[in-house]
Parts: structure tokens; sequence; C-alpha cells
């Protein structure tokens, strides 16, 4: 009861800073990340429970979005976009008959056409159920696979559907390689994208912590004692491989409609790379961690654009001595951490020396014309992406967050898996013949026999 | 009618003969225990038993349906459990999660179900819980309190062994297969393990199928003993004839040269 009035109340702050951010001006910049990170955190999410919890290497994310990238698209698209001039690889037929508004009003919903937003929401759920059926199509026969393998074949799906758009048959739905523009950006407003990810964070939690999640995670720990103690592993693997399709589908639109465009290009395999390296930051198993890696690796991206600024030379100095002195000092902060000796490992005064080197360079040639010119280094963000991810395999290879999962237990209590005094007495008393003069007799009935 | 039936099993690897014609009866409430030298195809009558392998021949009967091309999930739902020789726990998840993913199959509750939170979802989650309490407590105390909830690789191996036996009796499983049941333990542990093994039979009900190496063990419990060597049966009965049969004593000891 505590812990869901907590939920409450930390959503509903959420939601009163989202709010103030939208009103104030001069944060558009802020905002259009908020949403990049909604979008592809419900991605990495869905990724991360074929990925994470049911321990199985998928690589054919990105096909799955495209999926319900295209549908939510052409179900969207409005009347004056899809005039021949503008959509001319399309067919008539798809032109005239994919069409959502047309559908609901032959069906006399004609409340619900008239409102987009509920348009985009049968939208959303049309393109999911279509990338799930698409998940039961590419899962069913790929499943029986194991590791290395599946993770090529799904690759291959994911290619094969990626590229599939282009082809002059599946044109007359696609608009082939010219891709679909012109989509309502419903999506554009942040808070379609933020109660879109509550849905889901809503949904994976609960579905984690079910019996289902259970029997999942027990096919990642152990795929043998799993169902030698009864569970289905085909069944649950592909319902887990659906359920992701499904979520991937869904944030496909949303982007689609972010972004008011689809082609083959929005959706290349470099989405699924971007969602591999966010939930493996963030820990992969962990709904949390997918959340949170997704949010360093697009804040990076956004942000990190001050990096590749042209900036005079003595900058990039300074900025690397500065970096290998923390390095430095990390390293001897780390060691004296887990008390090992010596506290400053030799070779790691490389880091020191080079570090002060460059700070004596840079203080001694300040003033030099090679010191002062300007610079620009290209790719400094993925290059900061690449360096946080390998920090974080050497020092935290499960990621930020691990396994584990937020919850307020874990910040204040009670903590269940750590034994109070009282229980810690009762097990001393269990296992110590000292305490537990029953126990004593039992001991020498053992050394005798 | 017996629990289960093997009627002439025969399984081979390649040119490897592992099981030829086996039979084997445990009538309800037994405990039997299988034994023979490494290599004699103990483990591959578990694994053919629980459905990892498919007998090449013979059939499988257990309560009097034939089990043999089931998958292990399905035997595992007709009512056979079993334990691995080497833990093979889930070693990252709570000693709770452990002893609930066995009874997933007995759920009824759909996956959205389970999502929403339906009344008989919830229901079933209890019921759950309390099934699996009962079955730790079948070891006492001393998995129940703060135990429950940290996962397996902090536990002690003897506490793993435990842990282990009690997932395959959440199964819901009336005949538990147990693959060297005391395997690295010390000798008062393997006694403590030797008493619970009864007492699965007399308070659990259950009827028991081990493969075991501590002869003591076997014949401090077993009613009926088996043995293997290269994948015959040559001999079955009570252990003190077992241990006496010449053949065993060759199978186990060697011929002396005359």
């Amino acid at each position: 009861m505590r812990d869901y009035l907590l939920t409450l109340l930390s959503v509903g702050l959420a939601a009163l800073a989202l709010y103030f951010l939208t009103v104030s001006e001069g944060t558009s910049g802020l905002l259009s990340a908020l949403t990049l990170i909604f979008i592809w955190g419900i991605a990495a999410i869905s990724l991360n429970l074929i990925n994470g919890q049911l321990g199985i290497l998928s690589l054919g994310h990105h096909g799955f979005m495209l999926i319900g990238g295209y549908v939510t698209a052409l179900l969207m698209l409005p009347a004056r976009e899809r005039r021949p001039f503008r959509t001319r690889l399309l067919s008539d037929w798809a032109r005239n008959h994919l069409d959502l508004d047309k559908w609901l009003r032959g069906l006399g919903l004609d409340a619900l056409a008239n409102s987009i937003d509920a348009k985009f929401i049968i939208a959303l759920f049309i393109a999911g159920l279509a990338a799930a059926l698409l998940g039961i199509i590419v899962g069913a026969p790929s499943l029986r696979l194991k590791g290395d393998y599946l993770a090529i074949v799904t690759f291959g799906f994911g290619e094969i559907i990626r590229l599939l758009p282009n082809a002059p048959e599946v044109a007359a739905f696609t608009n082939g390689p010219l891709g679909i523009k012109g989509i309502p950006g419903n999506a554009g407003n942040i808070w379609w994208t933020f109660l879109a990810l509550l849905l889901v964070l809503w949904f994976f939690s609960r579905l984690k912590f079910s019996s289902y999640g259970r029997a999942f995670e027990g096919i990642r720990e152990d795929e043998i004692a799993a169902e030698a103690m009864g569970v289905n592993l085909a069944y649950h693997k592909i319902l887990a491989f659906t359920i992701s399709a499904f979520f991937a589908g869904v944030s496909g639109g949303l982007y689609a409609s972010y972004l008011q465009s689809v082609d083959t290009q929005t959706f290349n395999f470099f989405v699924t790379f971007f969602l591999l390296v966010a939930i493996s930051l963030g820990g992969l198993g962990s709904i949390t961690g997918a959340l949170l890696g997704t949010a360093i690796v697009v804040l990076v991206r956004v942000y990190g654009g001050f990096l590749e600024q042209p900036n005079p030379a003595w900058v990039g100095y300074l900025s690397g001595a500065v970096l290998m002195l923390a390095a430095f000092a990390f390293s001897a902060y780390i060691r004296k951490a887990r008390r090992l000796r010596p506290v400053i490992e030799p070779k790691h005064f490389i880091f020191g020396a080079v570090g002060a080197v460059l700070l004596v360079i840079t203080i001694a040639f300040f003033k030099q014309p090679w010191m002062q010119q300007t610079v620009q280094f290209f790719g400094m963000r993925k290059m900061l992406l690449a360096v946080i991810l390998i920090l974080i395999m050497i020092y935290r290879r499960e990621g930020v967050m691990g396994r584990a999962e937020f919850s307020w237990k874990l910040i204040i209590g009670p903590r269940e898996d750590i034994p109070t005094d009282e229980q810690r007495k009762q097990d001393a008393w269990l296992s110590n013949p000292d305490l537990n003069p029953g126990l004593k007799e039992d001991g020498d009935d053992d050394a005798s026999a | 009618m017996p629990l289960l039936e093997l009627r002439n099993i025969y399984k081979a690897f390649g040119g490897l003969q592992a099981i030829s014609n086996v039979s084997l009866t445990v009538n309800e409430g037994e405990i039997v225990s299988v034994i023979g030298p490494n290599g004699a195809g103990k483990s591959t009558l578990f694994n053919l038993i629980t459905g990892v392998y498919k007998p090449d021949r013979g059939d499988i009967i257990f309560q009097g349906e034939r089990i043999n091309g089931l998958t292990p999930d399905q035997v595992t739902k007709k009512g056979i459990a079993r334990t691995f020789q080497n833990l093979r726990l889930f070693t990252h998840l709570s000693v709770l999660d452990n002893i609930l993913i066995p009874q997933h199959h007995r759920l009824k509750s759909s996956w959205l179900a389970a999502v929403l939170r339906t009344p008989r979802y919830v229901r079933e989650e209890e019921e759950m819980k309390k099934i699996a309490l009962e079955k730790l407590s079948f070891f006492g105390p001393r998995l129940m309190s703060f135990r429950l909830h940290q996962p397996v690789y902090v536990l002690s191996y003897a506490n793993r062994r435990r842990t282990e036996m009690a997932r395959a009796m959440a199964t819901g499983a009336k005949l538990l297969l147990l693959d060297e049941p005391s395997a690295g333990m010390n000798p008062k542990e393997t006694k403590e393990i030797t008493q619970i093994i009864r007492r699965f039979r007399d308070e659990g009900g259950y009827t028991i199928v081990l493969v075991e190496h501590k002869m003591n063990l076997v014949g401090e419990i077993s009613d009926r003993v088996v043995v293997l060597d290269y994948g015959v049966k040559i001999a079955e009965g009570d252990y003190k004839d077992v241990v006496n049969d010449p053949q065993v004593i060759e199978a186990y000891l060697g011929r002396r040269e005359e």
C-alpha cells in the first residue's frame, strides 16, 4: 500500500514536471529528447523481454518496429497525403482502402473517426497486432534454434522485413523506397509518449512479477531445468516473442508519428544495435535498467554535441589530462574500496604520468599558436558512448542495474532478503551445536558412524 | 497396478548401447535405488523416463498410461519430477521463485489474466506460495525466513540440494527421481537427507527412485535395489541379497584372476 502510494506520487510529480516543461519557454530540445527516451524506452523494454528476461539473443527488433511504423503510417495517412502524386507507388487499392478513417466510418463509428487521437490509439493497436503476428511467423520456426544460430536467424528475418518495402510488388502497399510522408504527428506531443511509456512500464512489470515472468526467467537461467519442471519451452518462448513484437510495433508506430515520415532507413539494423547497447548498459533483464540505459544513450546523443564543437587545442589537451588523472584517481579509489594492496597498482601510474605530462604541456605551451588554434573532433559522441560501454563492461559487466529492478523496498526497506538480528540468532541456533544441545547428539552419532 | 513400469527399454547412442532390455516396475510408496558403476546407464535411464531421450524400443508406462515420446514438460505434468546430478537450479532467482516456477504448469489463468491480476490469478498465486512454503518446511525452518528471498547463488551447497528437492516436489509429482541426492554432502548432511527421503515417502506420500553411490544410504532406505552394468540390469532385489550377488561384485570390483 505504501509502495503503491509512493509510485502514484512519483508518477504525479513526473507529470507535473513534464507539465512545467511544456508550458515554459526554450525547452523544446529537452522535450524532444524526452520524447525520444520514451519511444526508444518502449522499444528497449520490449527487446529486454526477449534478450534479458528470456535470455535469447534476438537481433531482428528493427523489423518489428518497421512493421509497426508502416502500418501506423498507412492507417493514419490523411486524405490529402493520399493523392497519387504524393504516393505514386502506392496502388489505388491501398490508397483507397487501407484507411482507418474509412474503416471507422464504414462501421458507423463517426465519433471515433472524428478524433485523431482515438484513431491514433486504434492504429497503434493494429500496428502492434501486425508486428505480433509477424513475431509468431518469425518466432515459430526460428525459436527451435539456440544461441548464436538464433541470433543470426532473427537478424536475417529482421533484414528481410526491412528490405521488403522496397520490393516492387510490396511497394503497392509501402510506397517503396520513397517511404510515406505526412503522417499526423501525434507522438510529437509528449503526453502521448509519456502515457504510452507508463502503460508499458505497468504492463511489463506486472508481467515480470507474475508466474509467466518467472517462467521466462527460469528459461533464461536453465532451459533444461525449466523444461524438467514443466515449463513448456516452445509456448513461453513464442509468447514472449509475440508480446515483445507487439510493443516493438507500437514503439515503431510512435516513432513514425514522431518523425511524421517513415521509410526503410528509419528502422535499419542500427536501431536494434542501439537498443542492444541501451539494455546492456542498463542491465540485461531489468526493466528499470532498459529505461535507464536508453536515457543515457539518448542524452549522450542529443546533448553530446558540445564534444564535437570547434575548440582551441588546449581544451583537448586539458581534458585529456583531466580524464587521465581522473582515471588514475578512480583506480586508486576502487582498489582502496576493495581493500586491494598496493592501493596504486604500478601499471596505473602510466595514467597518472600521462595525465601529468599533458597538464604540464598545456600550461607550458599555453601561449603557443599551435595550442590556440582551433580543432574539431567529429564522432566524439559515439566515442563517448563506446567508452561508457567499455567501462561498464570492465567494471560492472551486468550493467548499471544488473538484474535488479527499481522498487521502494530496495530504497527504504524492509529488505526481506537481509536477515534481522532475530533471524540471525535463530539461524545460528540451527547450525551451532554449542547453542543447540539437540544438534550435538546428532553430531556425536555421526562421528561414530 | 504399478506406478511406473518400464518394459524392455533399449537406447543406443550411435554404436554405444547405453540401455538394453531393461525392465523395471515401481509400486506406489516404494523407494527403489538404481546403482551401478560409472557409465552403467543410470542417468540415461532417468533421462529416458523424464522424456529427455526417447527410447529406441520398449514402453514406459506411468499410472497405466504410455509416456514415452512425451517431452520433459509433459512428463512432469503427468506427475514425474526429477532432481539433477549436478544441480540445475535457477541460480539468479530467489529460493521462493525457484519453488514457484515448477508450479507454473498448474496455473489456469492466461498470461493476460496474470498481467491484469484477476481475482482468480491472485488466488492461484497465493495457493502457489502456500504450497511452496509447505514443501520447504520439509527441510526445517532454515530456508523459510530470510533465505526465501535470497538468490540461490548465495546458498550453501547443502541448502541448494534441499532447494532442488523442494523444487521437484513442488511440481506436484507423485514420483520423484532423485539423481544422487547426497552428492557432495558431509556425513551429517547425508544422514539428514536419508531421513528426509524417508519422510518424503512416509509423510509426503511420494514414490521415490534414486540413483546413489553412497551404499550406506542405499542400504538404509531402499525397499528394492536395481543394479545396472553396461546398460543391462544384472540384479534386482533386497539390498543384502544384491550386494552379495557375485555378478554385482564382479561389476564393481572386477573378476579375480584365477
